[in-house]
């Protein structure tokens, strides 16, 4: 009998061979990693220490702590909360990552995308690390279990399969492949499972493309999502892995809860329309909506094809008068990237707003949207709010899409200008 | 030690599918720390008069994949305040059940819930027997069985008291 990738990297945290899905194992996780933010972080920094009596992690190599939210800092509370990440990491000799991009990135360009490897995260979207083979998953605030035990309670979860198959038409991007998933599989097809990527269409989405797939698994019901790692992707996680780990693939003959084919051929572009992930549409039924603001980047786009792609767009082209577009290159070596390709001046010659990197143009805590108001955007997520007031508007679209809209300051479709 | 039985009425019926539980208390809300404060904002485009009308140990009842989307805790903190003592669903959406399962707060995956309750019915969670009766309308529907490890953690009243458990367990065997 044949076992998942989930199954076999669970068995080996768990120090034995696979383990079957549906059963309880103890599993000790290779890495443990979190961005600061309150009540999280400093919750559980205070209760390992005042409810558990523990002063340090035994393992501070397994974990991994990020500053990425509140970006610069605004007030001074904010600045005091990153102080006290700051002062854990030292104390705890523990790796921090301030000012280096969105942890979710930045973890897999530290190496903590190790290929076969078991990652917890208080953040769901930490999923995304599956593009690389790594089971990672969001746990919420059983994360504090990860500071003061070694191994953690946990379910074997089922897995969904999903192959692709075809090809990725123009402008056409991989988080419209996933927004599909969401559309005809539904918004709780595999919940409490894990989704599976599969199939010869693969070849088509490259590793960035697949973890912008990987980061929305939650909105499937999915507690993660993976790929099996093909060379491409062991040969660029390997120089950066963080631990000696034998990749792992779902056998075969592996059992899967379910199993569904897609063909990427017959894909279009797909907006995800407010106040839910789980409203997909076609973008071509939206053309022409106004729109006030852009939001090119967050974990799961403003990588470099996202980037490519904008600037393929706006390149000679300009911003629509009073549109807002911002650009927020997922970390600052994708940043750095851009800028030698020579996209950042394309970006901001078209108009484009251009940060550093910083996780807080997803959430609404600056480009802050008021009533009325209404994005395109390549963030996670549309309901109430996310962006500024409840009653604003978040329509979620790939890169191609939001460049196109900046230039007609409507809901455009990116295909007539690639 | 067993989990004690829930038994309360039915307080209120969200009948909608992917239910983002923010909306109890709107997302306006959703940053304020001050509990009284949090529980007034509660369910106002629901029922304005419900914080007059509940009473302690009624239940929430919800359809399938209750708290899709991005669901945060100020919701249900609100809810027990003003003395709900749990949930009941058609299923549950991941990130939402761990989050309120650590918060020591009953939830009850029960497939045919919302045909089966009016608002207000007399229900129970009976845990040994697996169902939820209605005692009004006199049926009872089995429930799907909760993981070992959720219902330890139930039992214990939450996350932390339950790793306490586990912590003081392995301090005295390590491979427990």
């Amino acid at each position: 009998m044949g076992y998942t990738l989930a199954e076999k990297v669970l068995g080996r945290a768990a120090g034995g061979g696979p383990a079957t899905a549906g059963s309880d194992v103890e599993v000790k996780p290779d890495f443990v990693l979190a961005y600061d933010f309150p009540g999280y972080t400093d919750v559980i920094f205070k209760q390992m220490k005042e409810e558990f009596g523990i002063a340090r992690v035994a393992e501070p190599e397994r974990y991994g702590i990020f500053i990425d939210h509140m970006v610069p800092a605004a007030t001074p509370q904010e600045e005091e909360l990153h102080i006290g990440t700051r002062e854990w990491c030292a104390e705890n000799g523990v790796a921090l990552y301030e000012r280096a991009g969105i942890g979710h990135q930045v973890a897999a360009e530290a190496g903590y995308a190790t290929p076969g490897a078991f990652v917890v995260h208080f953040d769901g979207h930490i999923s995304q690390l599956g593009a690389f083979g790594t089971l990672a998953i969001g746990v919420r605030r059983h994360l504090l279990e990860a500071f003061v035990r070694e191994y953690i309670s946990f379910k074997v979860p089922h897995t969904t399969r999903v192959d692709l198959v075809g090809r990725l038409p123009k402008g056409v991007m991989a988080r419209d492949v996933f927004h599909h998933v969401v559309r005809t599989l539904g918004p709780s097809s595999c919940r409490f499972q894990v989704l599976e990527f599969g199939g010869e269409g693969l070849a088509e989405i490259s590793l960035e493309g697949r973890q912008s797939m990987c980061g929305l698994a939650m909105f499937t019901g999915a507690i993660t999502a993976v790929v099996n790692p093909d060379e491409a992707t062991l040969a660029k996680a390997a120089p950066l892995a963080r631990k000696q780990l034998d990749p792992v693939v779902s056998d075969p003959d592996a059992t899967y809860a379910a199993r569904h084919v897609i063909d990427l051929s017959d894909l279009e572009p797909i907006v995800v329309v407010p106040p839910s992930p789980a409203n997909t549409a076609d973008l071509k039924d939206y053309l022409g909506l106004e729109v006030n603001s852009g939001y090119l980047g967050s974990c799961v786009s403003g990588r470099i094809e996202d980037l490519r792609i904008a600037a393929q767009v706006l390149k000679g082209r300009k911003v629509k008068a009073g549109f807002q577009l911002h650009v927020i290159p997922t970390s600052q070596e994708i940043m750095t990237q851009a800028a030698k390709e020579g996209l950042i001046a394309t970006l901001a010659e078209a108009g484009a707003f251009v940060s550093s990197s910083s996780c807080d143009y997803c959430f609404g805590r600056i480009a802050t949207m008021t009533k009325g108001q209404r994005a395109v955007s390549t963030g996670t997520l549309n309901v109430r709010g996310r962006m500024g007031s409840p009653d604003s508007e978040i329509y979620l679209c790939n890169a191609a899409a939001v460049a196109a809209s900046a230039i007609e300051g409507r809901v455009a479709d990116p295909r007539a200008y690639l | 030690m067993a989990l004690t039985n829930l038994r309360g009425r039915a307080a209120y019926v969200f009948e909608e599918v992917d239910f983002d539980v923010d909306q109890i208390v709107g997302v306006k809300n959703i940053k304020i720390q001050d509990i009284d404060e949090l529980a007034a904002a509660a369910m106002q485009t629901y029922d304005k008069f419900f914080a007059d009308k509940v009473l302690p140990g009624d239940l929430l009842i919800g359809a399938r994949n209750f708290g899709y989307g991005h669901p945060h805790y100020p919701p249900m903190k609100a809810m027990r305040h003003l003395g709900i003592a749990g949930v009941i669903a058609e299923s549950f959406a991941p990130g939402y059940w761990r989050g309120e399962i650590a918060m020591g707060f009953p939830q009850v995956p029960c497939p045919g819930i919302l045909a089966a309750v009016e608002r207000w019915d007399e229900l129970e969670v009976d845990w040994a027997a697996g169902v939820v009766r209605n005692l009004t309308q006199a049926t009872e529907l089995p429930f799907e069985p909760l993981s070992q490890g959720d219902v330890e953690m139930l039992e214990a009243g939450g996350l932390v008291p339950f790793l306490h458990r586990k912590v003081d367990r392995s301090a005295v065997d390590p491979t427990a």
